[in-house]
């Protein structure tokens, strides 16, 4: 929640940068969500896009939560119908260019939760960079709809979720 | 004289039977070109070329309750393979076909006859319990269910829905290991064959649309093969 005041308070006040990395690079992160599954399972994903607004390629080299054991990032890949799950090591952002964690593609791999997750739960993450850059964010538990419904969704629920926009 | 009638006899004899012949032509197209519906063209990727009858298979629900061919018959299943330390595709997935199941409800005789199926492809770490929970979670119209390799091999095989285990990787600890599988949802006629697919990515909208038009060519086809068979 304080990271969504953050990202509305800075866009509003016209600044586009949420954090700095070690050179002045600047890297914006959107967005942040888990996608909700069963309370049972171990295993989650989380979504967002990274935006690189320098002039340096930058290189996510891990991520961590205190809500999990382990965060990798992964990469669900179709091989006909099939889907595979990659592990990679790093995950690199061009220059001007952002990179897109969506549902059936990139992922953050959050494995063993400490604890059962709901829809409205936030999970905090650090997305470490090699240049030594850290990024705070919280990622919202939220379904995984398609964009129609979720925009019916949150008419339904009087504006609660409206940061997001 | 005589002869004369023969010739007559001989010439009835062969109108009679170009009639006879033109007559059974007639009747044999007519409800033959009635009964030969073709699918609209808007679901025939989502039909298989022919329905495939499935080999009986026995897996394992919660409470130790067996599902087998016969529980699938008088339903339309749906039906996916997956495993719940897959949190990428299989949430997604599941939450789509239960939002499909949720439109579908707008129809309620198409609505009664379904059922959902997830077959965890990962025995070793999916219990029967587990699935029950897992499932529930996205529908209450959904079973959960694996079973021994040998069980899931033969179901799966029949499919095409093949699925890989892979080794845990290394830097990882406990009991971290990927599962490759096929994220087509597979659909199963009330008479127990493999009937259609929808294959990835699915959407809520396009599974209950093309669902209800499956139905309908299916209810459809029986009904002209029951009259004229
Ligand atoms: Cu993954």
């Amino acid at each position: 929640m304080v990271f969504f005041l953050k990202t509305f308070i800075s866009l509003a006040l016209g600044f586009v940068a949420l954090s700095a990395s070690a050179d002045g690079v600047n890297i914006q992160i959107q967005g942040p969500w888990v996608l909700a599954a069963p309370p049972n399972v171990k295993v989650l994903a989380a979504y967002l896009e990274i935006k690189n607004n320098g002039d340096k390629p930058q290189i996510l080299t891990n991520v961590s939560s205190p809500a999990f054991e382990q965060v990798g990032i992964h990469r669900s890949v179709m091989h006909g119908n099939t889907a595979h799950m990659e592990h990679l090591k790093e995950l690199t952002i061009p220059p001007r260019a952002s990179v897109v964690l969506k549902p059936g593609g990139l992922h953050f791999m959050l494995t063993d939760a400490k604890k059962p997750l709901h829809i409205g739960d936030q999970v905090p993450m650090t997305l470490n960079f090699k240049d030594g850059g850290k990024i705070a964010v919280t990622a919202i538990v939220r379904s995984g709809q398609i964009e129609g419904m979720e925009d019916h969704q949150h008419m339904d629920h009087s504006g609660h979720e409206n940061h997001k926009h | 004289m005589n002869n004369q009638s023969g010739v007559l006899a001989k010439r009835s004899l062969a109108l009679l039977l170009v009639v006879a012949v033109a007559v059974t032509a007639v009747i044999g197209w007519w409800p033959g070109k009635n009964t030969v519906v073709q699918p609209p063209e808007e679901i025939e990727d989502y039909l298989f070329w022919q329905a495939k009858d499935l080999t009986d298979f026995k897996l394992i629900g919660a409470n130790s309750k067996t599902l087998s061919l016969n529980d699938l018959k008088g339903k339309w299943s749906f039906i996916f393979f997956g495993y719940t330390h897959c949190p990428d595709v299989c949430p997604l997935t599941m939450g789509v076909l239960g939002q499909a199941f949720r439109l579908l409800e707008k129809d309620p005789a198409a609505s009664q006859e379904i059922q959902g199926i997830f077959i965890s492809v990962d025995p070793k770490r999916d219990t029967p319990e587990l699935l029950k929970e897992y499932v529930a979670y996205f529908n209450s119209k959904f079973t959960g269910v694996t079973g021994d390799t040998a069980q899931l091999d033969a179901l799966a095989r029949q499919m095409s829905a093949l699925y890989t285990i892979h080794p845990r990787e290394p830097e990882k600890t406990g009991d971290n290991y990927l599962v490759s599988h096929n994220s087509t949802v597979f659909l199963v006629d009330p008479q127990g064959r493999l009937y259609g697919r929808f294959p990835p990515p699915q959407a809520p909208q396009e599974i209950a649309e093309i669902f209800i038009k499956i139905r309908m060519f299916y209810n459809e086809r029986s009904k002209k093969r029951w009259f004229f068979f």
